[in-house]
C-alpha cells in the first residue's frame, strides 16, 4: 500500500516533550516517542487519558503548547520528500449520503490524487478492504464492518507513511476486527507505520508490535508486552491456590486474601512451578486447586493506572 | 407508568434550552413582530400617515388651495417633492424624472400630480372642462388611491358647493349682483332644483355667510353630508345635481382591487362635464405584468433560500461531528479551501434556487422575467452570496446541529417577517422598515423591486448590491476568522 522502504531504520515521526493544555487542563504533559517505518504501535490509556488530544496533534489539527513534533522525510525512488499522513477519526468520517466509489474519489482528491492513479488506487482499496462489490451502495447502507473498512479505505488511498487510527475497531463484529487488522498487518508489512489508539486489550497484547500506555497526559510505559510486564511487575506468570478450607499457618511468599482460601505468587518461569508445590506439600497445606496464569496487559494496565474510575 | 413516562418527557424538556426555544421564545417573539407590524402598520387606525408628495407644474391658487387642504387631513402627510418650482413651470420630463426618483425611493405611498393647465380658480375653467388631478401610484398599495381620491373629490365638493352657495346668494331677491332670469348654466340649473327648498328658510341666508360655517352647520348636510368621522360623502345630496360634483366618489374597501386593476390602464376616471377629473397613473403599468406576483417571488425565494443555506452550511457541523472535517483538514485541503468550497456551493445552489421560483413564476403567472434578465442576475447573485456568507457565519458560531436548527428557524423567520418575506413591506410602520434594513430581505426586495416593479436600470441597484455584497465579503471575512474553532476542537 505504500512504497516507503519495511527496511528504513530512521524514524518517521518523533515527539520531543509534547505539551498541551486543553480545556483548562494539562491534556499532555511532556510526551516523547518515535515511531518507526512498518511498526505497529498502540496507544493504551483509560478514558480521558489525553490519547486523542495527541492524535490531534501529531495530525496538525492541534499546535502543542511546546515541545516538537517532527515528521521526518522519507525516500522514495531515491527522492527525499515529506512524509504523508493519513487520519481514520473514531466516528464513521465518509459521507454517509455518498456511494463507497464516490467516498474513496473525493478523499483521493483531497489528498491530490487524480487522474489514473486514483482510478488505480480505489481499485486497489477496494480489494484490499473487501468492498469490492460494494462500489455502489450508499455508505449509509453498509453494515458496521463495512463502514469501518471504508472509513479506514479512505484513510490510505494516498499511500500514507504514517496511519493514525482511532479506536478503528469499535462497535465492530470479530470478522471486521480480524479482517481490520489483517489490513493494518499488510500495511506495516508494506513499510507504512501505523499508530493505533484503542481500548481493546487483547487487540493491543497480540497485534501492535510496540505498547505505548499513557495516563493522565503522560507515558507511563513503553515497549513489548513481556518488557511492559518486566517493568511493572517484574515476574510473567501468577500461580493462584484455592482451599477448601482456611489456611492456618504462614506460607511465604504466597499472598493470602481473606477468609485465606487463596492465595497468589508470582513467578517468572514456568520451572519455578514443582519447587513452590514441593514446598506447599511439605507444609501439609495442599491446595484443592491450582490455576497459573500469564501476567497480561490489563495487569500492566492497572497496576500502571490504578482501579479507581476515569472520565 | 403514565406518570413516569411524563416524568421523562418533562425532564427531557428541561434538559433541552433550544426545545424551550422553540416552544416558548419563537410564539412570543413572532407574536410581538406581527403585533408591531400590524399594530403601527397598515389598516390599523393608529397614528400612521399616508405620505403622499406633491408636484404641479405650476403654483396656482386653486392648487394651492387643495394642498392646504390635503394638509389639514389628518390621515395625510404631505410633501412637495419640488419646493419652489421656477417661475415658468415644471416641464412634463422633470416632473416625470422627480416621480420616478420619489417612487423609487420608497419614501411616498402616493404621488399627486397637477398638470400645467390646472386652473386659478374652479369657476375659470377653459371650456368648462374637469380639472384634472393626478394620482401616480406604484401600484403596490391600493389604499392611498382610494383614500387620496376621496379627500381630493371631497375638495372639489366643497368647492363646488361654495361656488353654488354664493351664486345661489346672488341669484336671490335683494342681493346684490343678482344675475337676471337670463342667467343659465350652474346658477340657474342649482337655483331651478332647489330654490323651492332654500326659499322656505330664508333664516338660513340670513346666519350664514361663509362656506365653512354652511358645511359646518347641521343644515350644510342637506348639500353635503359630513359623517361621523368627517369623511366628506359626495353626490348624494338632493340640492346639487349630481353631475356638479366629483366624478369619483369615494370607493368602498371591496373596490380596493379594482381600483388597482383600472390603475393598470393608465385612466382611473374622467368626464368633461364634471368639476374634476382624477386620474391615477402608474408610470410602470405599460408596460409590465404582474409585478406583484414578483415580488411575492422574491419574497418567498429569499425566504426559502436562507432556509436552505443554513440547512447546507449546517453539513459543516455533522462533518465536525462526525470527524470528516478533522480528515479534510489533515488532508491538502485547508480551513479557507472547506469555508470557501461550501460557501461557492451554497451560492451556487442559491442561485439556482432563485431562478427556478423565478422560470416558475414567469412561465405560470408571467412575470416577464426576460425583460429584467441582467438586474434579476445581479440580485440573485447578490442575495445568494450575503446568505451563503450568513449561513456559513450561523454554522460557525453554533455548537451543534440542533443548535443550529434552532437559532435558524428563530433567526430566518424573525428576518423574513421584519424584512418583507412575509408582510409587504409597504405595509408596515417607518420604523419597522427601518428595522427592516438590517435584514437581506429587506435590501434583496428593494432591489427585485427596482427591477420589476418599477424597471429601473441595474445602475439604480448600486445601493442593494453594495450592502448585500458588502454583507456577504464581511460576514464570509468573520466566518474565517472564527472558523479557526473546528481546528482548536
Amino acid at each position: 500500500m505504500t512504497d516507503t522502504s519495511a527496511t528504513a531504520t530512521a524514524p518517521v515521526l518523533t515527539l520531543s516533550n509534547v505539551r498541551k493544555k486543553y480545556r483548562g487542563r494539562d491534556a499532555l504533559k511532556g510526551i516523547s516517542l518515535q515511531l518507526f517505518p512498518g511498526e505497529l504501535l498502540g496507544f493504551f490509556g483509560p478514558n480521558g487519558a489525553g490519547k486523542t488530544t495527541m492524535i490531534r496533534c501529531i495530525s496538525g489539527l492541534l499546535k502543542p503548547d511546546s515541545g516538537k513534533i517532527i515528521r521526518h522525510t522519507v525516500s522514495e525512488n531515491g527522492m527525499s520528500s515529506p512524509v504523508r499522513l493519513g487520519l481514520v477519526p473514531q466516528n464513521l468520517a465518509v459521507y454517509r449520503d455518498l456511494t463507497v466509489q464516490q467516498n474513496l474519489e473525493v478523499f483521493g482528491r483531497l489528498e491530490g490524487v487524480s487522474g489514473r492513479n486514483l482510478k488505480d488506487r480505489i481499485a486497489e482499496v477496494l480489494e484490499w478492504a473487501a468492498l469490492n462489490d460494494r462500489t455502489r451502495s450508499l455508505a449509509k447502507t453498509l453494515s458496521g464492518g463495512m463502514q469501518r473498512r471504508l472509513n479506514i479505505a479512505c484513510g490510505v488511498l494516498h499511500r500514507p507513511n504514517i496511519l493514525l487510527l482511532d479506536e478503528p475497531t469499535v462497535g465492530v463484529d470479530p470478522q471486521s476486527r480480524e479482517r481490520i487488522y489483517t489490513m493494518m498487518e499488510q500495511l506495516t508489512a508494506l513499510g507504512a507505520a501505523v499508530l493505533i489508539t484503542t481500548h481493546q486489550l487483547e487487540e493491543v497484547e497480540t497485534r501492535c508490535d510496540r505498547i505505548v500506555v499513557i495516563d493522565h497526559g503522560g507515558i507511563v510505559a513503553s515497549g513489548t508486552l513481556s518488557e511492559l510486564v518486566q517493568q511493572t511487575i517484574g515476574r510473567l506468570h501468577r500461580v493462584i491456590l484455592r482451599f477448601d478450607r482456611p489456611c492456618t499457618g504462614p506460607l511465604a511468599p504466597f499472598v493470602f486474601d481473606e477468609p485465606r482460601t487463596s492465595a497468589t505468587y508470582a513467578i517468572e518461569s514456568m520451572k519455578e512451578l514443582p519447587r513452590v508445590l514441593a514446598g506447599l506439600k511439605q507444609l501439609d497445606q495442599e491446595p484443592s486447586r491450582i490455576d497459573v496464569r500469564s501476567y497480561g496487559l490489563q495487569d500492566v494496565f492497572l497496576e500502571l493506572t490504578g482501579r479507581s474510575l476515569r472520565e | 407508568m403514565i406518570l413516569t413516562i411524563l416524568r421523562i418527557f418533562c425532564l427531557r424538556l428541561r434538559n433541552n434550552p433550544l426545545e424551550l426555544l422553540l416552544v416558548f421564545v419563537m410564539p412570543v417573539v413572532f407574536f410581538s413582530i406581527f403585533a408591531v407590524i400590524f399594530s403601527k402598520g397598515i389598516a390599523t387606525g393608529s397614528d400612521t400617515k399616508l405620505r403622499v408628495g406633491w408636484i404641479s407644474s405650476q403654483q396656482t391658487p386653486l392648487g394651492t388651495e387643495l394642498r392646504a387642504f390635503l394638509e389639514t387631513n389628518s390621515s395625510l402627510e404631505c410633501t412637495s417633492l419640488v419646493e419652489t418650482p421656477p417661475s415658468a413651470g415644471l416641464d412634463d420630463a422633470t416632473m416625470a424624472a422627480e416621480i420616478s426618483a420619489a417612487q423609487q425611493s420608497g419614501q411616498f405611498d402616493l404621488i399627486v400630480r397637477l398638470p400645467g393647465d390646472f386652473p386659478d380658480d374652479i369657476a375659470n375653467r377653459t371650456g368648462r372642462r374637469p380639472c384634472v388631478v393626478s394620482l401616480v401610484t406604484d401600484g403596490q398599495n391600493p389604499v392611498p388611491v382610494a383614500m387620496v381620491t376621496s379627500v381630493v373629490s371631497g375638495f372639489f365638493a366643497q368647492k363646488q358647493a361654495t361656488v353654488a352657495v354664493e351664486q345661489l346668494l346672488r341669484l336671490l331677491p335683494g342681493t346684490p349682483n343678482s344675475p337676471g332670469p337670463r342667467d343659465a348654466g350652474a346658477a340657474g340649473e342649482l337655483k331651478s332644483a332647489s330654490a323651492g327648498s332654500l326659499c322656505r328658510e330664508p333664516e338660513y341666508f340670513d346666519a350664514v355667510r361663509t362656506p365653512a360655517d354652511v358645511f359646518g352647520s347641521d343644515d350644510g348636510s342637506r348639500f353635503l353630508p359630513v359623517d361621523e368621522s368627517g369623511v366628506t360623502a359626495v353626490g348624494t345630496s338632493s340640492a346639487i345635481p349630481e353631475r356638479w360634483v366629483s366624478s369619483r366618489p369615494v370607493l368602498p374597501p371591496e373596490d380596493h382591487a379594482s381600483c388597482s386593476d383600472q390603475a393598470k390602464t393608465g385612466v382611473l376616471s374622467g368626464n368633461a362635464d364634471k368639476a374634476v377629473s382624477i386620474v391615477v397613473e402608474n408610470p410602470q403599468a405599460a408596460s409590465q405584468e404582474n409585478p406583484r406576483i414578483a415580488m411575492y417571488a422574491a419574497g418567498i425565494a429569499v425566504l426559502f433560500l436562507l432556509f436552505s443555506a443554513t440547512g447546507h452550511a449546517a453539513a459543516l457541523l455533522e462533518e465536525a461531528e462526525s470527524g470528516t472535517l478533522d480528515r479534510i483538514l489533515v488532508s491538502r485541503a485547508g480551513l479557507f479551501h472547506i469555508i470557501g468550497g461550501k460557501w461557492l456551493g451554497i451560492l451556487l445552489l442559491g442561485c439556482l434556487q432563485i431562478t427556478v421560483m423565478f422560470l416558475w413564476a414567469d412561465a405560470v403567472f408571467g412575470i416577464q422575467l426576460g425583460r429584467h434578465v441582467v438586474g434579476f442576475c445581479v440580485m440573485t447573485f447578490s442575495t445568494a452570496a450575503a446568505t451563503a456568507s450568513f449561513a456559513m457565519l450561523l454554522a460557525t458560531v453554533c455548537r451543534s446541529r440542533a443548535q443550529l436548527n434552532a437559532a435558524s428557524v428563530v433567526i430566518v423567520l424573525s428576518m423574513s417577517a421584519v424584512g418583507g418575506s412575509m408582510i409587504p413591506r409597504f405595509a408596515m410602520s417607518e420604523r419597522m422598515k427601518d428595522i427592516g434594513k438590517w435584514t437581506f430581505n429587506a435590501w434583496a426586495l428593494d432591489g427585485y423591486q427596482k427591477v420589476f416593479w418599477f424597471q429601473s436600470p441595474v445602475s439604480s441597484l448600486q445601493m442593494e448590491v453594495t450592502v448585500l455584497l458588502g454583507s456577504s465579503v464581511a460576514l464570509g471575512l468573520l466566518t474565517l476568522m472564527l472558523s479557526g474553532r473546528w481546528k482548536r476542537g
